[in-house]
């Protein structure tokens, strides 16, 4: 393949990521708990030829005070493997990626729901491996206790070896080998005897090996540790990058970290989240950005802000007034940087910085035409700052709907984008190395 | 009479995919199959039970769906739109909040129609009891009405109808709430498998009671002991539905019968005959024992046809199934709707 084709991901949330979303006129408000929305939306993705639709999440309501939670759209969701399971069955191309702990479960239960989720979708599952970092989340598997930051890491390093071992522990043609008498071939099984620091693993998974050798796998860290851990074993980064100059440095420290693990430079695709707005003029795209924007309360987008910071409260300080000096922490270090970072730089106030992160959440916000959304991503994809996007809407099913049919034709008409899938697993969309048969 | 289709890809019998040698039997569509049909001869549930929480260690089973049961349930759920759909998954594996959530997005899913084939844990009664407490307390995290959507106030739910569990107990500790929806059939139907043994948890929490005997008089006696534990735990004869397993060997006339005669290892009570003597078979087991139904384990794929076409049409012929257009599973089971305990003045918190 000469030419180089960005990957799109649509990162799926409820009735959109804007945190208001859910009020707005057009807007289904049960939408995050309707099956039906879901697979509407995956399949608007699909027909716009994405890779993957991504699900993010957290094993808590992510608001302790209930009056502020309950405000919030993104308090209640599906958990996200039962939801791609639904949606797998009921779509064909695009690849399914779920978030998913590796501190509040253990692989082989893991390992086998996302074997069955590749199975049952015919080879487009993947993983987006988290470490879970709040509090709530820990409240909630109490016996297992927050561990810190270097610690939740080490045990992912673990998880993650332990589960690709158990996806690795059926070959290809196990069950009624050719001319066999048996059901299985028992010498294409290889039972995992994992005894390691965090873990013991005795076993094998009841399932046929994955169609695309195995899931994908996914990550967002974005600390040292978090980013080596990406480079020895992801196939999709996300990130969240405001300016091109930050994603270029991310992009380049990242794709440096492969060859340290003998990996090649396309075997790890850099796809930094973008919320776009778009509008069939400039004013149009900015009206919509606005009439979104009216629907944040102040409480709630400063409490969402507050908690990117991984403070308790910020409603001691002036709403008008810049961001107080921050103390060190051991949770989402980089998400809080990157926040600090934008309040200097663009002089925000509190309540600036809360409406403006209440939109993208920390990512890369861009509202115009679909050129204008076109020139932005094709700038970055082409100046070494991003493989791809991980696309988030600001409202579903219409903010998508715009996407794939303004912007889409407009990135295929460039030649930056895929017109038809190259395959049927994820594995083949995104062009990254199968792994040996195992 | 209620009737559930314990599903497997060749049927129960260890020796069925021999005369079914195709890998597609594995996959989702010829699971899908099994399940459609039985949805559309009136079944009102199908039993995904996974080996019960037992994991392989060096070996595959032909009897075994190969497929994590949850995830098999929710993709089932979006293209059988009627039956209910239970699975099984073990305390021992799931953290009770994960659980909590799977189950309760099943039922989202599903929109009210699945149940957790509760499988406890081996060792410690006193966790397993614990556990379940933890994921009703979970799936009360809202009231029935809690969800209320106002735009205009900018209000998703009543926040005074949301309750967080906060429970610190011997085993676990779990703050909740659940971040899932309150489900649309209340809770999830609480199963439970029954052979020997300690059935307190059930007597206790269960709702469907697939009771495993492989004779007659065996049934009769887990039946009867389910009746007394039940009241004896406070709860009423009609809080719960009795389900017995069942093995057809259908025949298809008088004189083929007893062309096989083998006596399959299969856990439930096997029942050769032609439709019509397996249906005077059935309601004669329910009337004797006090049964509300069967579970059908069928030992090959032919069986299960043959029953599904033969056997359930003679049942239907006596009255004995009704045309059901209830829509989650709790109705088809004609289990009440569970009151939320903050409707009902009990203390929720744990």
């Amino acid at each position: 393949m000469s030419e180089r084709h960005m990957k799109l991901g649509a990162f799926l949330m409820a009735g959109g990521h804007h945190i208001a979303a859910w009020r707005h006129p057009d807007a289904h408000a049960p939408a995050g708990s309707d099956i039906d929305h879901f697979i509407a939306v995956a399949r608007i993705a699909e027909r716009g030829k994405f890779d993957m639709i991504f699900i993010e999440d957290a094993a808590a309501i992510r608001e302790r005070n209930p009056d502020l939670a309950s405000q919030a759209a993104r308090s209640t969701a599906f958990e996200p493997l039962s939801l791609l399971a639904a949606i797998a069955v009921n779509t064909s191309h695009v690849g399914l990626v779920a978030t998913a702990s590796t501190s509040y479960t253990e692989p082989y239960g893991l390992a086998r729901s996302f074997a069955a989720l590749d199975q049952l979708s015919g080879g487009r599952a993947g993983w987006n491996l988290v470490t879970s970092a709040s509090e709530l989340e820990a409240e909630n598997f109490a016996s297992s206790g927050l561990r810190p930051h270097s610690q939740r890491y080490e045990r992912a390093e673990e998880f993650a070896d332990a589960a690709l071992a158990l996806w690795d522990g059926v070959e290809d043609g196990t069950y009624f080998p050719a001319g066999g008498e048996t059901f299985a071939d028992h010498s294409k099984l290889h039972p995992v005897h994992w005894h390691g620091k965090h873990f013991a693993v005795d076993g094998i998974l009841e399932s046929q090996r994955s169609p695309q050798g195995r899931p994908i796998m996914v990550q967002a860290g974005a600390s040292d540790v978090g980013k080596d851990l990406a480079a020895r074993t992801a196939d999709v980064v996300f990130a969240a990058s405001q300016t091109k100059a930050e994603a270029q440095a991310y992009y380049a420290d990242v794709k440096l970290r492969l060859g340290k693990y003998g990996r090649g430079q396309d075997d790890l695709k850099v796809m930094p989240g973008i919320s776009p707005i778009v509008g069939a003029t400039e004013e149009e795209a900015k009206a919509k950005y606005r009439a979104l924007q009216e629907f944040i309360p102040d409480a709630v987008g400063v409490a969402l802000l507050a908690s990117y910071l991984s403070v308790q409260d910020l409603s001691a300080y002036p709403l008008d007034g810049p961001l107080p000096e921050m103390p060190q922490t051991n949770l989402i270090q980089s998400r809080q940087q990157l926040i600090v970072d934008l309040g200097k730089r663009e002089g925000l106030s509190i309540r600036e910085l809360a409406r403006h992160f209440a939109g993208a959440r920390g990512h890369w916000q861009v509202v115009g035409t679909p050129s204008q959304v076109a020139d932005a991503m094709e700038e970055r994809f082409l100046d070494g700052a991003a493989d791809g996007f991980n696309v988030m809407a600001p409202l579903f099913p219409s903010g998508l709907e715009d996407f794939v049919t303004l912007v889409v034709p407009e990135l295929q008409r460039r030649g930056v984008f895929r017109k038809e899938y190259e395959g049927r697993t994820l594995r083949r969309n995104l062009g990254v190395a199968s792994p040996s048969k195992g | 009479m209620l009737l559930g289709y314990s599903l497997t890809p060749f049927g129960h019998d260890p020796d069925a995919w021999t005369k079914a040698r195709d890998r597609r039997r594995l996959g989702f569509d010829a699971l899908l199959d099994q399940v459609a049909a039985a949805e559309a001869a009136g079944f009102d549930f199908v039993l995904l039970a996974d080996r019960l929480g037992v994991r392989p260690v060096d070996d595959l089973s032909s009897v075994a769906v190969p497929f994590e049961p949850t995830l098999l349930a929710s993709a089932l759920a979006t293209r059988a739109d009627r039956i209910g759909i239970v699975a099984a998954a073990s305390t021992a594996q799931h953290e009770p909040y994960n659980l909590a959530r799977r189950f309760a997005s099943l039922d989202l899913v599903s929109k009210g129609r699945a149940g957790w084939l509760v499988v406890p844990d081996d060792g410690d009664a006193g966790r397993g009891n614990e556990y379940v407490d933890v994921v009703t307390a979970l799936w009360d995290s809202f009231e029935d009405d809690a969800f209320i959507y106002d735009k205009a106030a900018g209000r998703f739910f009543d926040p005074s109808k949301m309750h967080v569990a906060h429970h610190q107990g011997a085993y676990l500790a779990v703050r909740g709430p659940l971040n899932v929806n309150r489900s649309p059939q209340g809770r999830p139907v609480l199963a439970h498998l029954l052979e020997e043994g300690d059935d307190a948890l059930a007597a206790r929490t269960g709702e469907l009671l697939l009771l495993q005997a492989d004779t007659v008089e065996g049934l009769v006696a887990i039946a009867a002991r389910m009746i007394r534990s039940v009241e004896a735990a406070g709860r009423r004869r009609s809080d719960v539905r009795l389900v017995a397993n069942i093995v057809p060997v259908v025949a298809e006339s008088e004189q083929a019968l007893g062309e096989d005669g083998r006596i399959l290892p299969i856990a439930g009570i096997q029942m050769d005959g032609t439709p019509e003597m397996i249906a005077d078979r059935l309601q004669e087991l329910a009337t004797a024992t006090d049964l509300e139904g069967f579970t059908i384990l069928p030992p090959s794929l032919e069986m299960g046809q043959r029953f599904l076409g033969d056997v359930v049409p003679e049942l239907g012929r006596r009255g004995l199934i009704g045309s059901r257009r209830q829509e989650t599973l709790r109705d088809r089971l004609g289990l009440a709707q569970p009151v939320h305990p903050a409707a009902s003045g009990k203390e929720v918190s744990a």
